[in-house]
């Protein structure tokens, strides 16, 4: 199949999505919330500067539809479609009269969050190096984490991808040192000048150091330190160090 | 003799009377004593509750309700098609993919692919039949991650009964471009406009510029290579 083709047939996926997806939607139950404030303001668009065309009063009942990041689509019993904020829906009951949650990132999820992602810039061994992350939380302490690195050299480039496991210290400060552990593959492509070397692959192990720096909302900063060990074919193994400065949220 | 007959005859209708009082008769109702009328009004008035036998058995059971899963639609996949100015070698075709994540109503970060071929430059095309680089050489890819922030977010009106949410937004990260046979880190920064014809469809125009240090021609140069481009994405 041709490159081409392969584009054609993703970009038909890409269209087709929608239509598929269009009954499932139907098919979802929907949540229902009750207004228990005296009236719910119903925005025309997901952000806090859209005008309020449409408020629902105290007692009646709106159906969630989807959520775009911390705002609701909601559809009144008269029908009516508009747009609330979780700040606002919070406030809302369900059903049984029960409160409704809704995690908002603060404070208190930047201990207890599930997912994690981010993206560092840095430095590998004198590489210029990007690099991506992501995050499972085992426990509010450990994580088990997968990452992807890119560094871009003048003598070599490379990549490593690796997964490993993160012990964060008290994950409720607002600055929470971490070390970490792991493996992975590295793949080293040599800059072709007068020779043309080899390209090689690699086991590698690492740890590090480093902590976690809480922003606002959803936002984090994180900075390590890492120590590679790579594993190579010839006597003597390569060690290299690493640190990398980026930004993450948890989600 | 005859005093006697109606004396027993009367006190035997004297007792057939007393006893008439005990019987129920259907047309006798009788007036309830102080103790039948508690019992009777007990009926009617919850007695106290004593601890030993309540009347009501209080069976309040906490209702269980379902409680469905909102679907979250933050995540945004795309394509994308326009111009790349590559420096040196023309402004060329390129086609991308991108992927979002809007983290906030503000901030979104994004993942974007794309590909482009390099033309030639003034040079070969002036000197004849001088290449500076093969054909594979040529292709231009790159890849970046970004984060980006919609400054100016709002609505754009067509007609008077189309209202569609729109954003203005400005994008920036690092990345890598893969050209000229080597590999280049690279920052993209740019602006874009974002409209929704629906809730999960958007279409996009885009303006970046992906800056890197090449020595392609022998020198380390700052390559500006600016693209302009079209595209169309989902929400899902």
């Amino acid at each position: 199949m041709s490159p081409r083709r392969i584009e054609f047939a993703l970009l038909l996926a890409l269209w087709a999505l929608p239509l598929v997806s269009a009954p499932v939607q139907a098919a979802h139950e929907l949540l229902q919330l009750f207004v228990s404030e005296p009236y719910l303001e119903l925005h025309t668009g997901p952000g806090r500067g859209y005008p309020v065309t449409q408020v629902v009063a105290r007692g009646e009942s709106v159906e969630v539809l989807f959520r775009r990041t911390d705002w609701f689509k909601v559809r009144s019993e008269r029908g009516v479609e508009g747009w609330a904020p979780a700040a606002a829906l919070r406030l809302a009951t369900l059903a049984d009269g029960s409160p409704f949650h809704v995690d908002l990132g603060d404070r208190a999820e930047f201990a207890t969050h599930r997912w994690e992602s981010g993206v560092f810039a840095g430095d590998y061994a004198g590489a210029t190096l990007i690099a991506a992350y992501s995050a499972l939380s085992v426990t509010d302490n450990l994580k088990l984490e997968i990452g992807l690195s890119q560094f871009v050299g003048n003598v070599s480039d490379g990549y490593i991808a690796d997964v490993g496991l993160a012990h964060v210290f008290m994950p409720q400060w607002l600055f929470s040192p971490l070390v970490d552990a792991g493996t992975g593959y590295l793949r080293l492509e040599p800059k072709a000048t007068l020779t043309r070397p080899v390209d090689r692959s690699d086991q590698v192990a690492y740890a590090g150091a480093g902590g976690r720096l809480y922003l606002t909302r959803r936002f984090f900063m994180r900075a390590e330190y890492r120590k590679y060990v790579v594993f190579t074919r010839t006597n003597a193994n390569e060690v290299n160090g690493e640190w990398r400065l980026g930004f993450a949220f948890f989600y | 003799m005859e005093t006697r007959i109606r004396l027993l005859l009367l006190s035997v209708g004297l007792a057939a009377c007393s006893g008439c009082a005990s019987m129920h008769w259907p047309w006798h109702h009788p007036k309830p004593d102080a103790t039948t009328d508690t019992s009777a009004n007990a009926d009617v008035t919850p007695a106290p509750p004593s601890a030993s036998a309540p009347v009501i058995e209080p069976q309040v059971e906490q209702r269980k309700i379902k409680v469905p899963q909102i679907r979250a639609k933050n995540v945004e996949l795309g394509v994308y098609y326009g111009e790349l100015s590559i420096e040196d070698f023309g402004a060329q075709p390129v086609e991308g993919l991108h992927l979002d994540y809007h983290i906030s109503e503000d901030l979104f970060a994004e993942a974007a692919y794309g590909r482009a071929k390099g033309g030639r430059t003034s040079f070969e095309e002036l000197s004849g039949n001088v290449q500076l680089l093969s054909d594979a050489e040529r292709h231009f890819n790159y890849y970046n991650l970004s984060l980006g922030y919609n400054v100016l977010p709002g609505e754009v009106f067509i007609g008077r009964n189309l209202a569609m949410t729109s954003a203005l937004y400005m994008i920036g990260g690092i990345g890598d471009v893969t050209f000229a046979g080597q590999q280049n880190f690279a920052v993209n920064f740019g602006a874009g406009f974002r409209v929704l014809p629906t809730d999960w469809l958007a279409l996009h125009i885009d303006v970046q510029d992906l800056v890197f240090k090449s020595n392609d021609i022998g020198i380390y140069q700052l390559k500006n290579n600016l693209q302009a481009t079209i595209g169309m994405s989902v929400f899902f």
